[in-house]
Formats: structure tokens, sequence, C-alpha cells
């Protein structure tokens, strides 16, 4: 007895063994070119580098330039600044709120390119049957949005859209998941938002959008920032990255059909809610302006005047204009 | 005839007692299913266990799942084998030195109760965001539970057990082997049943960091987009997972403590367990 109970305990563990191997064996990288020059680029699925990463044209271009690029994965835009401070990005795809806050919070990043917009697919969610019909409607209703996100933004400019005080709603601070839930089940009456889970919750919660970043002005638009001291010393780079990228977007922009086909299998969402997100969005890429720097800093003007920042930032004083 | 009757009875009394512990978790996907069935419950919101096992199955024949689970399992076995090694070393230095439990032990005890999510920033800078970081996020949550119980375990041995060895002249070697580690195993294995424990639940934390792979980050990347079948999906392997691991570490204890089972007798656990 106590020797099948032995045999059987060191075949489990030889087993583990033999798939921990295997695991490592699948996480070792490949050393590479060692003359090509590394480039980390983070990204999150879904976005413009994640584009450029499954059309695969960026990498092989890049390597004619003599550059070796390595695609991270980050969950949140958070986690990337954290990454991007400590200097293992170089270059980092984000979304409009995340380097305001790391800026002030005495990051050293650059802004380098700017993306399309969100702003059709960016709003505050509602049921159809629900009484909100309209931004008026919102006072004294209790709203989710993620803190320190696009969603607070969106929700702060809609107010003020709307003629509504911060103090007319009851602010309800959610992670997305848990939103969802809260959402779901009545908890909340709207939900501050963007694609794709808006155009999830629209197709499966049967809901709608009152307002778009078309009214509210919260466009939702995407970033590609770099630590500073990076981005000085290679802006022929990042002028290379800017002008593949835009290749990339526009094969986007032209390819739909692949392009929502291998976004619904990589983000396992339903290709109904990939094709609406797809279809109310223009990919693009291209230098900084100061049109954009503009819209850029009334976010980080609306969060210091709402104590969200607790620092003043100029962000002309942190952005490149590369053309 | 009555003999053959008892024996079938005895017989089936440890079947029984054999499946009971999943009687619960049986019974619990069951009411699972038939709520979805009935659709007491929004599926978009938790989807039946059949949807949940059809999703695993799509996943495998991708290659995705076991991708990921064999990379989860490299990045906690490298963790603990580290941290527990190092919370063991750690332990029995301070069992046995008492000058190294004054310098060390307060130390230990306040790092201990640092959350993971809190250590994020700081293991970035530090380490990057490479295989690196991950793995010693869960090296640092399995090297506490070790490290206390291997400490606790060598403290606590029965003074009288050391005098005995003492007044026997034992060498120092040979009291160590032959009382002090012997006399500490019990506590030690537990600590590695509580290390394992943690292996799992630093990992999704450690996962969360810039991952590509791994079941933390299968399940982090499916609540980002509220994919609640894989979320479920990855609840349910966390939790076979950790039932795995902890029947290892049980039967670690069988085998190597196998003096205390003889002890014990004819208590209930080994009549069973000898009839299996």
């Amino acid at each position: 007895m106590k020797k099948i109970k032995k045999t059987f305990v060191s075949v489990v563990l030889l087993l583990w063994c033999g798939i921990a191997i295997y695991g490592w064996h699948l996480t070792r990288e490949d050393a590479g070119n060692s003359s090509l020059k590394n480039v980390v680029i983070g990204y999150q699925a879904g976005d413009e580098f994640y584009i450029s990463k499954i059309r695969g044209q960026f990498v092989k271009k890049m390597k004619d330039k003599g550059y070796n690029v390595k695609f991270k994965e980050f969950q949140n835009g958070a986690a990337m600044m954290q990454a991007l401070a400590s200097g293992n990005v170089d270059y980092a795809r984000v979304g409009d709120t995340p380097p305001v806050s790391a800026l002030a919070s005495g990051t050293q990043l650059t802004y380098i390119a700017a993306g399309g917009t969100k702003e059709k697919g960016s709003g505050i969610l509602v049921h159809k049957n629900s009484s909100i019909k309209k931004l008026a409607d919102l006072k004294g209703k209790r709203v989710a949005y993620t803190k320190g996100t696009s969603s607070q933004y969106m929700l702060l400019r809609a107010l003020k859209v709307a003629g509504l005080s911060n103090n007319d709603i009851t602010w309800v601070n959610l992670d997305s998941d848990a939103a969802s839930v809260a959402y779901s089940k009545g908890k909340v009456d709207a939900w501050a938002n963007w694609d794709p889970s808006v155009a999830q919750v629209e197709i499966t919660e049967n809901s709608k959008l009152i307002v778009n970043g078309k009214t509210t002005g919260a466009l939702n638009r995407s970033f590609i920032v770099s630590p500073t001291s990076y981005a000085k010393n290679n802006k022929s780079l990042s002028k290379l990255i800017i002008k593949y990228t835009e290749q990339d977007m526009k094969w986007a922009n032209n390819n739909h059909s692949k392009l929502i086909n291998k976004m619904s299998t990589d983000l396992k969402l339903s290709k109904k809610i990939v094709r609406r997100t797809v279809l109310r969005r223009t990919y693009s890429m291209q230098e900084m302006n100061k049109d954009i720097v503009k819209e850029e800093q009334e976010i980080a003007n609306v969060f210091y005047d709402n104590n969200i920042l607790t620092k003043k930032i100029d962000v002309s004083k942190h952005t490149q204009y590369l053309r | 005839m009555e003999n053959i009757e008892t024996a079938k009875h005895y017989q089936f009394s440890i079947k029984f007692k054999n499946s009971l512990p999943w009687l619960i978790p049986v019974f619990l996907i069951l009411i699972w299913q038939v709520a979805c069935n009935a659709s007491w419950v929004n599926e978009t919101l938790l989807p039946s266990p059949i949807d949940v096992v059809t999703n695993g199955v799509k996943l495998f024949k991708k290659g995705e799942l076991q991708e990921n689970m064999s990379i989860s399992l490299y990045r906690a076995t490298a963790g603990l084998l580290i941290g527990g090694g190092l919370g063991f070393i750690l332990g029995f230095i301070n069992g046995v030195s008492h000058t190294a439990r004054l310098l060390f032990d307060s130390t230990i005890q306040m790092l201990r109760n640092i959350p993971h999510l809190a250590l994020i920033p700081l293991i970035i800078l530090w380490l990057g965001i490479g295989e690196s970081a991950k793995i010693s996020l869960v090296a640092l949550g399995c090297l506490f539970p070790m490290y206390i119980n291997t400490y606790h375990g060598i403290t606590s041995v029965d003074p009288k057990l050391i005098e005995m060895g003492k007044s026997y002249e034992l060498s120092k070697k040979d009291l160590f082997t032959k009382i002090i580690f012997p006399g500490a195993l019990p506590t030690i294995l537990m600590g590695l049943r509580y290390a394992l424990g943690v292996m799992w639940t630093s990992l999704i934390v450690a996962e969360t960091i810039s991952a590509s792979s791994g079941i933390g980050y299968m399940s982090t990347n499916a609540e980002q987009f509220l994919d609640m079948k894989t979320i479920i999906l990855c609840i349910l392997i966390y939790a076979l997972l950790g039932k795995l691991s902890d029947f290892i570490a049980k039967n670690f204890e069988d085998i190597f403590l196998n003096w205390r089972v003889i002890e014990r007798g004819q208590s209930n656990d080994s009549k069973a367990s000898g009839n299996n």
C-alpha cells in the first residue's frame, strides 16, 4: 500500500516537474540577433500596436532598419506607466488619462504621437427601458465609473454639458468587472465606459449610450509616450515608429473583416461586438500637434480642478513635435 | 453468509467515505447547472458549468490552455523552490541560533504583512517586467509560511527529548538528524502545505505584471473584456490545482511521517487509507 502511494506521488511530481520545465521552455524568448538594437513596446489587447503586431509588417520593417521589436502586453495603463517610469518599456500606447496622472506623480515621460479617438464608443450607458432619457435625467442617480480613468473625465465633462454640478449624482467607483455586475443587477443606474465594453453592454444588456464623446468632448484618444530621456535620444526611431504604425492603421481601416475576425478570437468577444467597435472608430497615428495637446491639457486642468491631480501640469512641456 | 454481508457493508462504507469530500463540490455544481437551465441566473453573468467546460475544451484544442497552465506551473514551482528554500534556511538558522533570531526575526515579521499588490511597483522598479519579477513575487509569498513553520517547528521540539539525546551523548549532527529535524518535520510539512496554497494566490497577482501568458493572465485578460466563461474556468483551474498541491503535500506527510501514523494506530484515517 505504502509503495503504491509512493510511486503514485512520484509520478505526479515527475509530471509536475515535466510540465513546469516545458513551461520554462515556453517563456524563454529568442535571444535574437545581437547586432540589432532592442526596442520594447508596451501595448494593450486591441489597441494600435496590437494591430501592428498581428499584421506582422511592423516587426519586419523595423528589423530592416536595424531594430529588434519586443511587444509586451499590459492589462492596464497604470501598470504600463510604472514599467515606463522604470525604463522597462521604451514606447507605450496608452489612453488619454494615464499619462496625465503619471506626469502629476513625477514620471518623466514625453508624448511622441497621437492615435485616433473613440468618441463614438465612449460615453454613459443606460438600459434602454431606463427612466434616464437625456443627460439632465442623471440628477440624483447612481453612476458607475473607474477613478482616474477616461470614464471619470467623461462623467465630469458630461455633467458640465448637462449643467449639473458634481454633487447632483452619486459617484460609484468600481472596476470594470465589478461595475458590469452592478450595472446588470441595477445597483447603479448608469455607467461611464468605453469600447469594446460599451459595445458589449449595448448588445448583451439591451442598453444604449445617452451621450458620447462627440457631445461631451471627452474623445478618449490614444497616445504613444516614451521616457523623456529615451525620447530625446531617439528622435529618428520615434519617427520610424510613427511612420510604420500609420501604415498599419491604414491597413486596419481598409481590412475591417480580417481585423474583426482576428480581434474577436484574441479578445474572446463575439464578432458582433467587435464589428460594432471597429466600425465606429477610425484608426490613425500622427505626430503630436497643438490641437491635440490642447485636448490633453484640458484633461489635466479638469482633473486638477477636481482635486484628482495634486499638481498642475503643462502638457506642451512634455511633448515632442516631430514634424 | 453474515461475514460476506458485513464485508460488503464495510466496503460500501469505505466507498461512501471516499466520496464524501466530493459531495459538496458536486452538489454545488449540480445546483449551478440547474439554476442556469431554469434561467434563475443571467447566463451572461454566470455561464453554466457545461458552457465553462466547453470553453475549456475549445481553449485546449487551440493549445492555449495547456501552454498557459504549464507556464504558470513553471513560475509557481520556481517561486516555491526559491522562496520555500530561503524560508526553510532562515527558519532553520533562527531556530537554532539565538543571535540570528534577534537579528532577523523582527525584520521578517515586518515584511511578512506587506500585501503583494503594494509591492508590484517596487518589483517592477527593481526587477523589471520579465520572468524574474513574477517568480520573485511568488517566492516572497512562499517564503513566510515556510519560515514561520520551520522556525516554530525547530523551537518547539520537546526539550526533554533533546535532554535525553544529550544524556545518550549523541553528537551535534546526530542530535539534529535523529531528534530535532524529525520532531520539527510535521510543522515544516504543514508550512509546505501553506506555502503551496500561497503560491497559487501570489501567482495571480504576479501574472498581472506585463504578462502575456499564464492562468493569471488568462483571467485578468478575460476580466477586462468581461468574458465570464474564461473567468470561471480559471477559478475552477485554480481550485483544482490548489486541491492537487494539497493532495501532494498530504501524501508527503503520510510518507515522511509514517512513524506518526503508526503511533496513532487504529485511528479511522489509517484504517480507511489502509484498505484502499
